[in-house]
């Protein structure tokens, strides 16, 4: 994972813009992203840093009057391309929203869909193995093994976001996109949710969007601030945090902004 | 300025409470309408359950249907049953002319000759006895039986004689009309018989148009709705077509039975007064409904659920096949049962296409003659007798049985599913 | 700080009413040095009692500063160039806070120091303190300015006054050789000296501190020391 002392980049977004319709949303972003880190895009609202999220799955393929520039590249390999099967793009790299969305059936039909629809398990019994390491991974194996067979959307709201992240990780992604993951969690849940990607992150490479300053100071490595569709400033956590360069990065982070 | 702000407030609360006031008086004026239009349909209506009968002595005399000692099953289907029949009813009154024979003739449906061959078919061992029958009254006595038939006009304006009013008084003195529950209501198809007219006919006949129409419109609407709110990109063309569906939606009826006469039976050459072209004209009414409920209940599909999909990996058709659409299928049922039940109370189209035809058998496909039930109300009220007035009622009544059934289900349907899915 | 005021408009308030708080402490430590060394030079005992009196003045703003910092840590969590300028105050004010209580130690040897001293001393003394006071002074102004320059400035000043400590020891110990009878008041003399020396070493920490505060980053280097002291280095 380390090469020479240094983190390996994971992905790698070179000029990117995107477009909706003829309003510019991000203007040529170049963002390296680090393999086996929690990155964190903070910026306030509208600034682009979901869009900039969106666009390293492609959900932004979604929206008919989006259009992306640029390359970003994530294992050698451009997926902004033609040849980029979007798919395959997203068995590697799972997203996890803001509002926690269990698909409305129940717990093991929530984690067996991705294995299921990408062919992961060849019996009931390996499926039933996905279902538990994913549910351990996202620490809710304990809560929940009892009611399998329940609904999801029965669970409170930290448990169906985690729910959603053994979700993301039942078909092993290699990246995770997260989504202000917590911006609808009482403390407590976001407490759990921040061990979590904690966790995660020694086998995940993963990124956050967050609008909690302090969240981001907390689960990150690194940091990227966005404004207005630029990326203003990235680099390590602790220097963004401490003594940032910018001073739109300074006015952000010290509650100075407008 | 305190006194003001005193003023406006109770002001406030006076338009409040004025406009409650104003919208219950509504209610209760919407309420006291409906209760008056049943009132006034179970009034009138509820007599037609009930059939008058007479009771009169037949007597199966061997000879006089031509038939041996011992007849075979064969033998007495084919005896005559007519002599027996008339026989019985000019028995009623041994010194009747030859008017008055006919009179007492008519005093029972045409119907009666058959009634009498029924029973002695049940119990062959009947022949050579006598034995009292249960013979439909005509419509005319039906509603003098029930009450609804004014005795104090003048005889030249009633269908009922004075000398069969005498004969029928005799028989009620001696008990010998009854009124029994009215199966044939319910058995019988259409006639010009007040007394022998059911809905057996009509009802079928509704029953196929809208099997019809629902097997053809809901897979078309459904599939029509999923590919323009889900794959279908979103540019003028596409924002045409959806104008279009719902200026469809606002059609009045009777042009989709002009397209249905017009094309149907002129251009394909499908078979007229069948459920089969009412179907397929009715699918075309209840169409655009359904792509319109369909696509609201889509659209009302939270977009995080397809998001949550597709961020998983599935395709476009998975995210819709699984999770999109059977999460929209209660509102989708539901405004498809509503559509049909537009389409079962359509009448002009059917009118149209020729389902108003008296169609006195019962349709057991949906390429047999039918009328439906609207239609046979329309029929029914247009007809003279006064027998047909409570049936126009009952027919009514079944029809709205049948909607508020339907609309049960639709509820029904959508609460499990809805209890499912959340 | 930056030119943009915060969102939360209490937040400001409380920002700028720490660091006004930090510069009056200042100003108190200023004045303190200055009276203490005019009951040197002047022997005037009313200078020292204000100078120990005035102490605990300094000793309630440090509390003060400490309250506010450890309340703007609890219920602000300040980022950034407020965490620094948070930190930085708690820190600064220990530092003033000492200054104070050196200052004090000073008045108290003053009151029992004998009338008559050799004046080549107390010159050697005055020019001592009069070059921490400008430090001070300086290094106040450097806060007030939020001027990383300056602070250098003053943290490399310290070298020169090591130098001047050195010559001042020299001189108490010569005046102790002198005559036994000085021993009192040479020994009282040492301390003054020595205290007047780390009265410098609290501003150097502090210039330090202000450059931490605008730049975000350390001094980086070994403190300026001065010429190695000759005389004590019998220790």
């Amino acid at each position: 994972m380390k090469k020479n002392g240094v983190n390996m980049i994971k992905i790698s977004a070179k000029n990117v813009d995107v477009f909706y319709g003829k309003k510019q949303a991000l203007f040529n972003i170049n963002l390296d992203i680090e393999e086996n880190q929690v990155t964190a895009l903070i910026g306030p609202s509208g600034c682009g840093k979901s869009t900039f999220l969106r666009c390293l799955n492609r959900m932004n393929d979604v929206i008919d009057i989006c259009k992306v520039q640029g390359e970003i590249v994530i294992n050698d390999f451009n997926i902004n391309d033609k040849g980029c099967d979007v798919v395959r793009l997203r068995e590697k790299i799972g997203m996890v929203f803001q509002k926690p969305n269990p698909f409305p059936k129940t717990l093991y039909e929530n984690i067996s869909y991705g294995p299921s629809i990408h062919g992961m398990a060849q019996s009931k019994q390996e499926m039933d193995e996905i279902v538990e390491i994913s549910l351990k991974k996202a620490a809710l194996w304990e809560e929940v093994k009892d009611r399998l067979h329940e609904p999801g959307t029965g669970l409170s709201g930290g448990q169906q976001q985690r729910l959603c992240i053994a979700r993301a990780i039942s078909v092993q992604p290699e990246v995770i996109l997260m989504d202000e993951p917590c911006s609808a969690l009482d403390p407590i849940a976001t407490a759990q949710i921040e061990e979590l990607i904690d966790e995660l992150k020694k086998e995940h490479t993963i990124i956050i969007v967050t609008h909690s300053m302090a969240q981001a100071a907390r689960v990150s490595q690194r940091t990227g601030f966005f404004h207005l569709g630029e990326l203003i400033e990235h680099g390590l956590t602790d220097k963004i945090f401490k003594n940032p360069d910018n001073t739109k990065t300074q006015d952000y982070i010290t509650g100075r902004f407008g | 300025m305190n006194k003001n702000k005193e003023k406006l407030l109770a002001k406030r609360y006076s338009s409040e409470k004025r406009f409650q006031f104003l919208g219950k008086s509504a209610i209760f004026m919407a309420l006291l309408f409906l209760a008056f239009f049943i009132f006034k349909i179970f009034s009138t209506g509820y007599t037609a359950f009930q059939k008058t009968w007479l009771i009169v002595p037949v007597n199966f005399d061997v000879e006089t249907m031509y038939l041996d000692a011992n007849p075979s099953k064969e033998d007495l289907e084919d005896a005559d049953y007519f002599e027996i029949s008339l026989q019985s009813m000019f028995n009623l009154d041994k010194n009747a002319n030859e008017k008055q024979q006919n009179e007492l003739k008519k005093m029972v449906s045409y119907f009666f000759e058959r009634e009498i061959k029924q029973e002695l078919i049940n119990d062959p061992s009947l022949l050579g006895k006598t034995k009292e029958i249960y013979l439909t009254a005509s419509d005319d006595l039906d509603q003098v039986f029930k009450g609804n038939y004014p005795r104090d006009l003048p005889e030249k304006q009633r269908r009922v004689t004075d000398y069969q009013l005498k004969i029928f008084d005799q028989l009620v003195e001696q008990g010998k009309v009854e009124s029994k529950f009215n199966l044939s209501f319910f058995t019988y198809p259409d006639s010009r018989e007040a007394e022998l007219a059911g809905i057996a006919s009509s009802f079928m006949g509704s029953i196929f148009s809208i099997l019809v129409c629902l097997a053809i419109a809901f897979p078309v609407a459904v599939l029509a709705a999923i590919y323009l709110e889900e794959f279908a990109p979103k540019n003028r063309f596409t924002d045409f077509i959806e104008v279009n569906i719902n200026n469809l939606a606002a059609v009045p009826s009777i042009v989709f039975g002009l397209l249905g006469l017009g094309i149907l039976l002129a251009v394909f050459q499908l078979p007229r007064s069948t459920p089969l072209v009412g179907g397929i004209t009715l699918s075309l009414m209840t169409l655009p409904t359904i792509i319109i409920a369909c696509r609201a209940s889509l659209k009302a599909v939270p977009p995080s659920i397809r998001e949550a999909a597709l961020a998983m990996g599935a395709s476009r058709m998975q995210t819709t096949m699984h999770h999109t659409v059977p999460l929209s299928m209660p509102g989708t049922l539901s405004g498809t049962i509503i559509g049909l039940a537009q389409a079962l109370g359509e009448t002009a189209p059917l009118i149209l296409i020729g389902m108003v035809a008296f169609v006195n058998t019962i349709p057991g496909s949906p390429m047999d003659p039918a009328a439906s039930l609207p239609v046979q109300i329309y029929i029914w009220a247009e007809s003279a007798e006064r027998g047909f007035v409570e049936k126009v009622s009952a027919c009514i009544m079944v029809l709205l049985g049948f909607l508020i059934i339907m609309n049960l289900f639709a509820q029904i349907i959508r609460h499990k599913f809805e209890k499912k899915w959340s | 700080m930056s030119e943009a005021p915060h969102t939360v408009k209490s937040y400001e308030e409380e920002l700028k009413n720490l660091n006004s708080n930090i510069v009056k402490m200042g100003g108190f430590c200023e004045e303190a040095l200055v009276k203490a060394t005019q009951a040197i030079i002047s022997r005037n005992s009313d200078n020292a009692e204000t100078v120990i009196k005035n102490d605990e003045k300094i000793d309630k703003f440090e509390t003060l500063v400490e309250q506010q910092v450890v309340n703007l840590i609890a219920l602000r969590q300040p980022m950034a160039i407020d965490l620094r300028e948070t930190v930085t105050a708690l820190k600064i004010s220990s530092d003033l806070e000492r200054i104070g209580d050196l200052a004090k130690n000073i008045s108290k040897r003053t009151l029992l120091l004998n009338e008559n001293l050799p004046k080549n001393l107390i010159d050697a003394l005055v020019r001592v303190s009069s070059n921490v006071q400008k430090q001070l002074k300086s290094i106040l102004d450097a806060y007030l300015d939020r001027s990383s320059a300056m602070a250098v400035n003053v943290w490399e000043g310290d070298e020169y006054i090591d130098d001047l400590t050195n010559l001042c020891m020299q001189e108490v110990i010569k005046y102790l050789k002198e005559n036994e009878k000085n021993l009192d008041d040479g020994t009282h003399l040492l301390f003054v000296t020595k205290n007047i020396e780390r009265i410098g070493d609290h501003t150097t920490n502090i210039a330090e501190q202000i450059y931490y505060l605008v730049t975000g980053e350390y001094l980086e280097g070994d403190r300026p020391k001065g010429t190695e002291p000759v005389v004590t280095g019998e220790k």
